[in-house]
């Protein structure tokens, strides 16, 4: 029994010196042998292993870079939520930046707060006050056109009152000068009353078609003359049966005014030619451009579906039958009646006619196009 | 040991193997938690002195094998903490959790102390540093956690009654 434990003694111990003195061979070896009995024992038994290793370490670093990555995320999400308030900023400027170039003097740039009050939608706080050349019943205007009025001043602030406000009253006009009345807020039992405007007083005799610009008269001293009021939608009616009121939409709208001009006592008096005029001049070159554009198309339509109509009947009276839309009754009666002098046909459409008709139909500025029902056909004829 | 008793070893021994390629790189800590180790020790009680040398001395040259440079030091320190823990067993062999524990606790250490000094690479204070900062802290992770999952694989590890 003792010599048993004593030979399994001496065997583990044999055993123990066998393991270090390899291991320590192990250590032993030069770079250019260990190198290979590393990469042995890597790409065979440990192989398995090493892929479990190299996935958990992929993993977190994925976990680690995933707070970054959400962070990187949010903000081009936040960016990208800015670009478009950025843009209509951008925008808006621009059209300031115009609006005062057309000024040329006389105008004060400030901008508009706006207060958290049902009642703040009717007025607005304007940052620049009367030191800097502000004055009661100053205008307030924006690219578009009015905004409002100056009712209070301060040194370095001032309140306008904003077409909105139920007191709020301008003398407006049509601008061929035919139609005259005072223009206010529409309202309608709610405080801003849906934005729109009312043009009252107008003279029975005058009539106003939806869309017509109406901008002010120059009337009563407060307002120059030409201020974009606002464009025509519907005529109201009302109980005065001497005058007509008109539903305007407005051209400004206020909860988009932040930056604004106020208009200098001084600067009324000169007159705002051109000021306004030069964006309706572009607006009308447009729309005449639109309209061009639509005849255009219209009539390359109506050209080729004149073509289409004549190739048809040709290959008809080619292959020995019938006209296209041409019924036996009619054929009976052709082959008694008198055979009618040839007729001409229109000629097959120009290929300037139809890349006309292409340029049309891309337009991307085209506001409509042709429809399809509006090109004259035979009945039963195959489009 | 009889023969379900051998592979239920197996089993936790290659349980503890992969646990240390996978869930020990997941976590990434300063002071690692050494599963092999705990491979090691748990099978080295169940074994005779020999055989826990020869099992120390595979593990130490399979961990070697992933940094050559250190080739050969990690198969000295597991054979001699196999062989060791395998010797010293009716010391520790007891159902006792702390006693557990401080047996991880000093073959983390042991190991760390070995490989470091045959690794030869790193010297002076760092050494110091390694030696009674790092590799302490490191055995005390794989203490704990070694007793944890002595707690958890506990019937898989129970000897079989005879």
């Amino acid at each position: 029994m003792a010599r048993a434990i004593r030979s399994n003694t001496r065997l583990d111990l044999i055993v123990l010196t066998t393991c270090i003195v390899l291991a320590l061979a192990a250590r032993a070896l030069p770079n250019t042998m260990r190198d290979p009995v590393a990469t042995g024992i890597r790409r065979t038994f440990l192989a398995p292993l090493v892929m479990l290793q190299e996935r958990s370490e992929r993993g977190r670093q994925s976990l680690l870079l995933a707070d970054s990555k959400q962070a990187r995320i949010d903000s081009l999400s936040l960016n990208s939520m800015k670009a478009g308030s950025l843009e209509s900023e951008n925008d808006r400027l621009r059209k300031i930046i115009g609006l005062g170039s057309r000024l040329r003097w006389g105008f004060i740039p400030t901008e508009a707060l706006h207060g958290r009050g049902v009642r703040d939608e009717t007025t607005v706080i304007l940052s620049a006050g009367s030191r800097a050349g502000v004055s009661r019943l100053s205008p307030v205007i924006a690219p578009e056109g009015l905004v409002g009025v100056v009712d209070q001043v301060d040194p370095t602030m001032s309140h306008a009152m904003l077409w909105t406000h139920p007191d709020f009253r301008v003398s407006a006009m049509s601008p061929d000068g035919t139609a005259f009345g005072i223009a206010q807020a529409h309202l309608t039992g709610s405080a801003t009353g849906g934005y729109l405007i009312e043009l009252r007083g107008v003279p029975f005799r005058a009539t106003l078609k939806p869309g017509a610009v109406i901008v002010s008269s120059g009337w009563g001293g407060v307002w120059p003359r030409g201020i974009p009021i606002g464009t025509v939608l519907e005529e109201m009616k009302t109980s005065e049966s001497w005058a007509r009121t008109y539903l305007l939409r407005p051209a400004v709208n206020p909860a988009d005014v932040y930056s604004v001009m106020i208009l200098r006592r001084d600067r009324l008096a000169k007159g705002f030619d051109g000021v306004w005029q030069s964006v309706a001049q572009v607006e009308q070159a447009t729309q005449r451009i639109n309209v061009s554009g639509d005849s255009a198309a219209r009539a390359a339509a109506l050209a080729e579906a004149a073509a289409r109509r004549a190739v048809l009947d040709s290959v008809a009276r080619s292959n020995g039958g019938v006209p296209l839309g041409v019924t036996d009754s009619a054929n009976a009666a052709r082959a008694v009646a008198p055979k009618p002098a040839p007729v001409r046909r229109p000629a097959p459409v120009d290929t300037a006619a139809r890349a006309r008709r292409d340029s049309a139909a891309r337009d991307p500025n085209r506001r409509d196009s042709v429809r399809t029902d509006t090109i004259p056909h035979r009945p039963g004829a195959a489009r | 040991m009889n023969m379900g008793g051998a592979i239920r070893a197996i089993i936790s021994f290659l349980i503890f193997v992969v646990l240390h390629y996978t869930l020990r790189p997941l976590l990434g800590w300063r002071a690692p938690m050494d599963f092999l180790i705990l491979a090691l020790l748990l099978a080295a009680v169940r074994v005779r002195p020999a055989t826990a040398a020869v099992i120390g001395f595979v593990l130490g040259l399979m961990s070697d094998s992933l940094a050559p440079d250190a080739l050969g030091a990690g198969a000295i320190a597991m054979t001699v903490v196999g062989f060791s823990a395998s010797y010293l067993k009716a010391v520790f062999f007891a159902d006792n959790l702390v006693l557990n524990a401080f047996f991880f606790f000093l073959g983390k250490w042991v190991f760390d102390i070995l490989y470091f000094i045959g690794e030869q690479r790193v010297h002076g204070f760092e050494l110091l540093q390694q030696l009674l900062l790092w590799s302490p802290l490191s055995a005390a992770v794989t203490a704990a956690v070694g007793v944890l999952l002595l707690f958890i694989m506990r019937p898989l590890l129970e000897p079989t009654p005879t």
